[in-house]
């Protein structure tokens, strides 16, 4: 007997979100245990840069104008506190948890944020 | 000229989740937990590997890469280095010995591209991993995922790449293997090696000092790349490009991303150096054949993707 079609009962059953781009008629659907990036991916979009998709190298970035989302860490290289607490994040960390409008905010090649400065170590 | 430096021994790698990292790094990529400290981080090692741990993963809120080591021969060796490094003009940390766990003191210097190195002559060898120094079998049965055999190489994205060039080449002894050259005679690429391997570090001309490209790790064969790319698309791991080959050293490749965004490869086969052997030289408009030989095009993400 083949059982292996569980596997895939999980998928579809949670309802997908609608992510918008600010100030323009595009976007994708992007269910809520699939990163908004990796969503993007998938819908064959190419409105974000995508880079590491492990929130380490920067090039996702985006600032969340409405909507709720759930992130996980992500690089302080690139993201102070003061930004995450604003709403700009990495597409790749963050999971929508309602439709959200966001904002490409890629930064410049060699930049880094202000709080990044301090090296950790 | 040889100075007494043998091979890279260790690299520590920031990760933002230590879990997560140990997916990717023990049941992915193959590595075996060596060892843990109180700092909370972990210790790792490919099989072939004789000395105790070659990766160090420590969790911290920005990835990329802390130090690389390379071992040399002995404590005397490292003696004299001192003294070079420091006649060189860099500014040299003793590291006491059993700050990182069954290791001897490292002396910690910072590389005019802007990455931390550590020279160190004694590490705990715990032997190949899984098989005997005596009649030793083949392989050794219970290995995961990917099988990494050991931690070859990093590439790193950095500043000063001439002065970066005196410091490997005459103060530690290593050779130019492989370089890239702009028209007007700029290096923009080194390969260095201290051995007959393609290459033990490398390092492309970048803005921003001390980034991190890649950490390497060989495989055997053609056919262990494509089990690593199967591997890597069963897991739905954030694959970058591969599998494919260079050109620069020739080896065969796939690039993939770490949870944190660090960037692993893991590839085989590739040229060897001699130290008689002029470097290779690659012309920087054919950059594109020079990384990905068959694409032949430089994707975006090579140069501008770095933890
Ligand atoms: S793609 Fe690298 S941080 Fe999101
Ligand atoms: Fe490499």
């Amino acid at each position: 007997m083949n059982n292996n079609k569980q596997i895939c009962i999980e998928e579809g059953t949670q309802t997908a979100h609608r992510i918008s781009l600010h100030e323009q008629k595009v976007g994708f659907q992007a269910r809520p245990d699939v990163s908004v990036l990796v969503s993007m991916e998938r819908a064959g979009q190419h409105l974000i840069a995508v880079g590491c998709r492990g929130g380490g190298c920067g090039q996702c970035r985006i600032r969340i104008l409405q909507g709720d989302y759930f992130s996980k860490r992500m690089s302080r290289a690139w993201i102070s506190s003061e930004q995450e607490s604003e709403g700009t994040v990495l597409a790749c960390r963050v999971f929508a948890r309602s439709d959200l409008l966001i904002e490409p905010d890629p930064p410049e090649v060699g930049s880094r944020c202000q709080a990044a400065a301090q090296h950790d170590q | 000229m040889k100075k007494g430096v043998m091979r890279p021994g260790h690299v520590q790698i920031r990760v933002l989740d230590m879990d997560e990292a140990l997916k990717h790094y023990v049941d992915l990529l193959g590595l075996i937990e060596m060892d843990r400290d109180d700092e909370g981080r972990v210790y790792l090692k490919a099989w072939t590997e004789v000395d105790k741990f070659s990766v160090v993963l420590r969790e911290a809120d920005q990835a990329g890469m802390d130090f690389m080591g390379f071992k040399c021969l002995d404590e005397g060796t490292l003696d004299r280095l001192h003294e070079d490094l420091v006649a060189f003009g860099c500014a040299v940390d003793v590291i006491a010995a059993g700050e990182l766990k069954d290791c001897g003191r490292r002396l910690r210097f910072r590389a005019p591209s802007g990455h931390d190195f550590e020279l160190f002559a004694t590490k705990q060898q715990t032997g190949k991993w899984g098989v005997d120094n005596r009649n030793p079998e083949a392989w050794p049965r219970g290995l995961q995922g990917i099988k990494a055999t050991r931690f070859d190489h990093c590439l790193l994205y950095g500043t000063d790449l001439d002065r970066t060039l005196e410091l490997f080449r005459d103060v530690l002894g290593f050779d130019l293997a492989e370089q890239v050259v702009t028209p007007d005679g700029t290096r923009v690429a080194q390969f260095l090696t201290a051995s007959m391997k393609a290459h033990d570090v490398a390092f492309i001309d970048h803005p921003e000092p001390g980034k991190f490209h890649h950490a390497s790790f060989f495989l055997e064969t053609w056919e262990d790349v494509l089990r690593a790319a199967d591997l890597i698309s069963m897991t739905d791991t954030s694959i970058d490009i591969g599998p494919t080959r260079h050109g620069l050293t020739h080896g065969k490749t796939i690039y993939f991303f770490d949870p944190s965004g660090n960037r692993t490869e893991v590839f085989c086969g590739g040229d060897y150096h001699y130290p008689d052997h002029e470097p290779v030289t690659w012309d920087a408009d054919k950059l594109g054949k020079a990384i990905f030989y068959h694409d032949r095009q430089l994707n975006e993400r090579f140069l501008t993707v770095l933890t």
